[in-house]
């Protein structure tokens, strides 16, 4: 400065001073609103002695320039280390163009003095246009104060230029803001759950907070209590003390404007009780869990308001609707919600204070991928916290979880249900991992929001997959017991919040309690254990091992036991990796994953006559199978089981095993026995009788003329010739379910077609209308592929073609008719694409090079 | 200095590095890679479909290191990657001109 009065030589170390002083009060406990307040303080005094100075000595006027701080800085909040924005108002052009020396001079001082300057400059004129490229500018604007200059100049600005085009403005400001938030907000992945946490940018950080209250002043809102009552404004202002104590903190630790929250400063703000005043020594992850717990406030706050308040104006046909459904208390059908704007909300919220009646809306969001509007949530939330509402059926069955657990959008409802407090109300181990922070150097977010992830990653195979889990929509579309999966998923790393030293050991120990409360039966528990239990290894070999080496696939398949359980393991190494952060699922690793499906997979298929079972050598099976059949010999049990492929072993249980031999036993008074279980229209038909010529066809075609569709099938023989078929069919006509008379009947059909009593032809004839087929969705090409080097006994047949009503009956008696015989069989449909591998032979051999052509062009012709 | 590029196999890595770190060699950067030598891809059906893996998986090393530690650097490599079979990789050896460690511009072998 040139002859300033105060020159820098002393201004810059008053203001150091002052610095030191606010920053020492700050560490001695003051909060940080005053800090702020007095950094606000110390910047209005420097700017505006600098400023007065400068017009003093270059003798300008004070008439058609004025000063405005902008941002933060206009709000009063200015952090230690945060930029000055400032704005420089010219009454015209000839003012701008005789101010710039005095203004690159002020520029300098102050940034000589220790503050970093951001500043622009206007004329009056350009004030008045609204720069549609530049939306931030204007919201920044939004936050203007008066520091110093031509005060009439600002107030007309103020009053009468900006007011206006504000007012005009703001459908454009709002939509800009909203975008500007959700870009950001996208930016770190929605969520606040981050390990190390931005506390100004990131959900739930100080941003949003402000966001909202620009988002409050452009709807020109007036304080409505019902959107913001008394408690809530307690817990916001105690959110952004906390958070402002924070970023206080690691602008003084840091020394710079870094606003991250790394693992090193966590333990220190711990140290220190940072933002606490109930003197409870915390450490690192209990402290953690407040920061999240304000930030979850800041930001449930700013996407309620998003939600009420959208950035596009609504159709007319969407007011109108809105205005029909709005005249309906009970929503849709009698229930207490109904879609509106593309999300679920409540009708009549005393309703809620049944749990039923809250888990009927979570099952609806998970079956339909409809969200719980925010409204809607928070409705649920205030009646589950009153305590004149009784709560009623306050216990969640594991058939409500399961339907939830097992629909195509579990994520959807478990997201409300965590936030709710319903996650850990079903799932009490949940709470060892909530808001839980375990120091990793890949993993990005805490331990329940990485659980959550990967239910949702598996949910997104659904709809537009990334590219990287292209491969795997299928599997997620066609996996059995996905309820299964996803309580595996809640459950795979609780153990992290666990005293344990492997956090697995921990999970599993999590898994008794919850089996126990939920009521899981032995083989829904056993399989839990299994997922949960090797969940790191499909992971770990495809880093380590060689998974082009047949000797490693055999391996992992021997680990995995069936392709049932291959397919819900990969599934959650998929997921279980894609929600470390968003680049550790690299296209590389999700090749290298399908790969070893793909491997182990074919494996199962291409193996299963190759492993037979020795009932002999399963001494505990056969023991558990013993107790169950009560009174039968272990010789007789063993003669039962002795031969059959060791997937029959895999995929029954001892229980289901026992059951089998009981029907094994009566075969001599009824040569063929039926069992029949399901409900609804998905049912399973287990038969078990003697070999014979197109056996199978038959079952086939009875199905068949019955109008059912089967989806999954397997054929088994033991070493004495019994068969052993499951069909899983879909009853398309409800047939059953209806009329429950006719089970008897159609059991009595199937046995009377198999035994010969009953011809099949006239049974297909009455049915041949229904079964012509609908033109497809997906054509489907056929392929006919044969292999002769897998099994050491028969021929593999995969047949991928169109799946149809009484395909498997044509294929049945196309084999039948060239008098080839099914040692084994593996039926799968993937929508309406069949997938069939049949173990052939013909004369208890091998099939030859021609008869393997014949077949193949009788089939093409048969099924094309 | 010498820069090493080894591509070895994915499972091989693990005992790679444990090697290089036993000769007290702890900086690398790794990245993961597709390709193939003479060990061509295969073709394996799954569902009917055909899936062609031409190029397999692999993992790239590289490391730059003083002269007189490439020798035992490569030596290490050999022993731990190799399996004997075909598709163990390759290791390629170029000379380096200048090293420069960003945060301070110290140059030369002190920036390794």
């Amino acid at each position: 400065m040139e002859e300033s009065v105060t020159p820098l030589s002393v201004l810059g170390p008053q203001c150091e001073a002052q610095r030191e002083r606010i920053r020492k009060l700050f560490e001695s406990g003051a909060s940080a609103q005053e800090t702020l307040r007095q950094l606000c303080e110390l910047a209005d005094e420097t700017i505006r002695r600098v400023f007065g100075e400068l017009q003093r000595v270059r003798e300008a006027g004070t008439q058609g320039l004025a000063l405005l701080a902008l941002g933060g800085y206009g709000r009063e909040v200015l952090f230690p280390y945060s930029d000055l924005d400032l704005l420089f108002l010219f009454g015209n052009d000839k003012i701008e163009e005789e101010s710039r020396p005095l203004i690159a001079e002020f520029s300098r001082t102050l940034w000589d003095l220790g503050f970093r300057v951001s500043s622009a400059g206007r004329t009056f004129e350009e004030c008045r246009r609204i720069e549609q490229d530049n939306a931030e500018f204007h919201l920044a604007m939004l936050d203007r104060r008066f520091l110093d200059g031509d005060r009439p100049l600002f107030d007309k600005l103020d009053s009468k230029i900006l007011g206006g085009a504000e007012r005009q403005s703001r459908p454009f400001l709002m939509a800009e803001l909203q975008r500007l938030t959700r870009d950001r907000l996208a930016r770190y992945g929605n969520t606040i759950f981050h390990l190390e946490p931005n506390v100004k940018d990131a959900p739930g950080g100080l941003r949003d907070f402000h966001s909202m209250l620009w988002m409050r002043q452009l709807a020109g809102e007036r304080r409505d209590p019902r959107i913001s009552p008394v408690n809530e404004d307690e817990l916001t202002r105690s959110a952004v003390e906390f958070l402002s104590a924070i970023r206080c903190f690691l602008h003084y630790s840091n020394s710079r404007n870094d606003n991250t929250l790394t693992y090193e400063l966590q333990a220190e703000a711990a140290r220190r009780s940072l933002g606490t005043d109930d003197n409870l020594r915390r450490n690192a992850a209990e402290w953690m869990r407040l920061y999240y717990r304000h930030a979850r406030t800041l930001n449930r706050q700013l996407l309620r308001f998003m939600e009420q308040r959208p950035s596009s104006a609504l159709s007319l046909r969407r007011r109108l609707l809105n205005a029909t459904l709005r005249a309906k208390p009970e929503g849709e059908n009698g229930r207490p919600f109904a879609v509106r704007d593309g999300l679920l909300e409540i009708s009549n919220e005393q309703a809620y204070a049944d749990r039923n009646v809250t888990y009927s809306l979570l099952t609806e969001a998970a079956r339909t991928g409809v969200c719980l509007s925010r409204e809607a949530e928070r409705s649920i939330a205030y009646i589950m916290a009153h305590p004149e509402l009784p709560q009623r059926n306050p216990r969640v069955s594991w058939g409500v979880l399961s339907e939830i657990l097992g629909a195509d959008y579990p994520g959807i409802a478990l997201r409300p249900m965590h936030r709710l407090g319903l996650l850990t109300e079903a799932l009490p181990e949940f709470r060892n991992i909530d808001s839980l922070v375990v120091r990793d150097f890949y993993h990005r977010y805490t331990v329940d929001e990485h659980s959550l992830r990967t239910i949702e990653h598996l949910q997104e195979l659904g709809d537009s997959p990334d590219p990287r889990g292209a491969h795997f929509v299928p599997l997620w579309r066609t996996v059995d017991r996905r309820d299964l999966l996803i309580l595996s998923l809640l459950l795979h790393d609780i153990g992290k919040g666990m005293p344990v030293e492997n956090h697995v050991i921990g999970s599993l120990q999590a898994l008794e309690t919850a089996a126990d409360r939920l009521r899981l039966t032995p083989e829904e528990k056993a399989e839990i254990h299994f997922l949960i239990e090797h969940h790191l290894d499909m992971s770990a070999t495809v880093q380590r091992r060689d998974i082009f080496d047949p000797a490693t696939v055999a391996a992992f398949a021997a680990t995995t036991g069936t392709h049932e359980r291959l397919q819900r393991l990969s599934l959650l190494t998929y997921a279980d990796i894609h929600a470390v952060n968003p680049e550790a699922l690299t296209p590389w690793k999700a090749d290298m994953l399908w790969q070893l499906f793909v491997g182990t997979s074919n494996y199962f298929s291409r193996t299963l006559d190759r492993d037979r079972l020795h009932a002999s050598d399963e001494g505990v099976m056969l023991e558990q199978v013993r107790e169950l059949a009560g009174g039968a010999s272990k010789t007789e049990i063993e003669r039962f089981l002795e031969g059959f492929p060791r997937r029959y072993l895999a995929v029954h249980s001892a229980a289901e095993m026992a059951a089998h031999f009981e029907m094994y036993r009566k075969l001599g008074t009824e040569p063929v026995q039926t069992e029949l279980k399901g409900k609804h229209q998905a049912f399973t038909l287990t038969l078990l009788t003697a070999d014979r010529p197109a056996l199978f066809a038959s079952i086939a075609g009875v199905l068949a003329a019955w109008g059912m569709n089967i989806l999954k099938a397997d054929a088994f023989a033991n070493a004495a010739g019994v068969v052993l078929d499951t069909f899983q069919f879909v009853d398309l006509h409800r047939t059953l379910e209806l009329n429950p008379g006719e089970i008897p009947r159609f059991q009595a059909e199937i046995a009377a077609v198999i035994s010969g009593r009953q011809s099949l032809e006239p049974l297909l004839r009455g049915r041949s209308a229904g079964m012509l087929a609908r033109p497809p969705k997906v054509a489907v090409a056929t392929s006919v592929n044969f292999d002769d080097g897998s099994s050491e006994h028969c021929t593999l047949m995969e047949i991928v073609t169109q799946d149809r009503p009484g395909l498997l009956y044509e294929l049945g008696s196309a084999l039948a008719r060239l008098s080839c015989n099914i040692d084994v069989a593996l039926i799968d449909t993937e929508g309406q694409k069949a997938i069939d591998v049949f173990y052939l032979t013909a004369q208890n051999k091998k099939l030859t090079p021609q008869k393997q052509e014949v077949l193949r062009e009788v089939l093409q012709a048969t099924l094309t | 200095m010498m820069k090493i590029e080894a591509i070895i196999q994915p499972s091989r890595f693990e005992s790679v590095k444990e090697a290089l770190l036993e000769i007290g060699i702890e900086g690398m950067t790794v990245i993961e890679v597709r390709g193939h030598g003479r060990q061509k891809g295969h073709t394996e059906v799954y569902r009917g479909r055909e899936y062609t893996v031409d190029l397999l998986p692999k993992v790239k090393l590289e490391l730059v290191l003083p002269d007189q530690m490439v020798n035992r650097a490569v030596e290490a490599i050999l022993k731990s990657a190799k399996t004997g079979k075909i598709g163990d990789g390759k290791i390629f050896l170029t000379r380096v001109e200048e090293a420069i460690r960003i945060r301070n511009e110290e140059r030369g072998e002190g920036a390794l």
